[in-house]
């Protein structure tokens, strides 16, 4: 019987201190209801929209800062590379005007334009499908800057569920200076481990370093030439064998010819 | 009089080589375009792109003053090479010998002077946040900003005055002098013709 009279008194007890927020919660919708209520009276008497009910409105439309936050708009047309003849036409004018400010800029358009074809030119003679892997094409990317030739990137995305292949090939002296010089040092590489993350091999007989690692997947940079690069970006790739099986698929002299390297 | 008809000569001479090389430069980049050749027509357009970069060099060396003060111009250290690429084209005149010596290099259509620049003008990242030793001047309304060093004895000073100018650098220092001495000298360089010209 004590013991049911304590539980009594404990269950009680627990009911009254979650009444009293739970009361100040019902006093303050209370209190809301009333002062809408008021407003809308207001409102409907004096024509002028109160308050309370504008913070309302500006909260959906605004961030709370009181700018408004973009909904959405048509973006930025996608304009079509320089034109390469009209660009050579308008430098030899600038030139032979001794506007050599605007001879410049008219020949880096061009080279701009350059670029642009040969990177679409160069993505049109990849391969459809790489280790029974399709290309998404919709991913394929050229860009290029208009310091001329030291900046050109094209990229491609072959994708399949979770297994992803990405190739980057690039121009760029520095990147490519970086691989050199893995090459040329090769205690910076070869860690003897027990297990081996990092090492050389060769991509249809150009040097290349291949990496492994858990949360990238693996990584193969092949140096092309004197300047360019082509990085292979593997994901969810069963083997290092895969890997190479993928990368000899790819025309490398090929792609070595229309970049100009030897 | 023999010497500057020679001089004149060699300077025409060169003006129009570099005009030739830039049409023939031209026309292989435009044949090699119409024949598909993309890398080869890339390639001739550089080449005139570094024609053109040479001769707004020498231009600007011509617009440079003949005398910096007291000191003259060493015409033999009269420099202008163009890079394609990340370098960029350098252009160098020196005025002074021995002991006083004026140095102007400017460095322009370079990405990494553009980046240089964008550290030079932003406060936070301690470019024109001066030292002691640093500080921020207008030179023909230009900003830029005036280090000192130390000079070739302990109570003198040597100054470089460094004027950041979109994608180009100009760099001046000046030997065993004043800032007052340097301002004045760089007042001379006409820049606002030089950034219309590099820019």
């Amino acid at each position: 019987m004590k013991k049911f009279l304590c539980l009594v008194c404990l269950v009680a007890a627990l009911a009254l201190s979650n009444a009293v927020p739970a009361q100040g919660l019902l006093k303050k919708i209370k209190d809301k209801v009333v002062n809408k209520t008021i407003d809308k009276e207001v409102e409907k008497k004096t024509g002028v929209p109160s308050e309370s009910s504008e913070s309302g409105n500006n909260n959906s439309n605004s961030s709370s800062s009181g700018k408004p936050t973009n909904k959405g708009g048509g973006g930025l047309t996608n304009t079509e590379p320089p034109d390469v003849k009209a660009q050579m036409a308008e430098a030899e004018t600038a030139h032979g005007a001794k506007n050599y400010s605007d001879a410049r800029y008219s020949l880096q358009q061009a080279l701009m334009g350059i670029e642009i074809q040969l990177g679409r030119q160069i993505l049109k003679s990849l391969p459809p499908a790489i280790v029974s892997v399709p290309a998404d094409t919709l991913q394929d990317k050229v860009m290029s800057t208009q310091w001329g030739w030291s900046n050109l990137s094209i990229q491609r995305v072959y994708r399949k569920d979770d297994k992803q292949l990405t190739i980057t090939i690039g121009n760029n002296g520095l990147y490519a200076g970086v691989v050199n010089m893995y090459f040329a040092n090769a205690g910076m590489m070869e860690a003897n481990n027990d297990k081996q993350n990092f090492k050389q091999v060769r991509v249809k007989g150009n040097k290349a370093i291949i990496q492994y690692d858990d949360r990238k997947g693996y990584t193969l940079m092949m140096q092309m030439g004197q300047t360019s690069l082509i990085v292979w970006e593997c994901i969810n790739f069963a083997n290092e064998q895969e890997v190479m099986t993928a990368a000899n698929s790819f025309d490398i002299d090929g792609i070595k010819k229309m970049m100009g390297e030897q | 009089m023999k010497r500057i008809i020679i001089i004149i000569c060699a300077g025409f001479f060169a003006m129009n080589v570099s005009a030739q090389d830039f049409a023939k430069d031209m026309t292989t980049a435009k044949t090699a375009y119409a024949a598909g050749k993309l890398e080869e027509s890339h390639f001739a357009l550089q080449q005139a792109m570094q024609e053109i970069d040479l001769i707004v060099g020498k231009e600007v060396l011509k617009l440079l003053p003949p005398k910096m003060d007291s000191l003259t111009i060493n015409t033999k250290d009269d420099n202008v090479s163009a890079n394609a690429g990340f370098v960029g084209t350098t252009i160098h005149r020196s005025y002074g010998k021995f002991t006083k010596k004026a140095d102007l290099s400017i460095i322009s259509n370079s990405p990494m002077v553009s980046m240089l620049n964008t550290f030079l003008n932003s406060p936070l990242l301690g470019g024109m946040a001066g030292d002691a030793n640093t500080k921020t001047v207008k030179v023909q309304g230009y900003k830029g900003r005036l280090e000192k060093k130390p000079g070739s004895t302990e109570d003198k000073n040597d100054y470089e005055l460094q004027i950041p100018l979109g994608s180009a650098l100009i760099t001046f220092t000046v030997d065993d002098c004043s800032d007052t001495e340097i301002m004045a000298m760089a007042n001379t360089i006409p820049l606002p013709q030089i950034a219309k010209l590099i820019q």
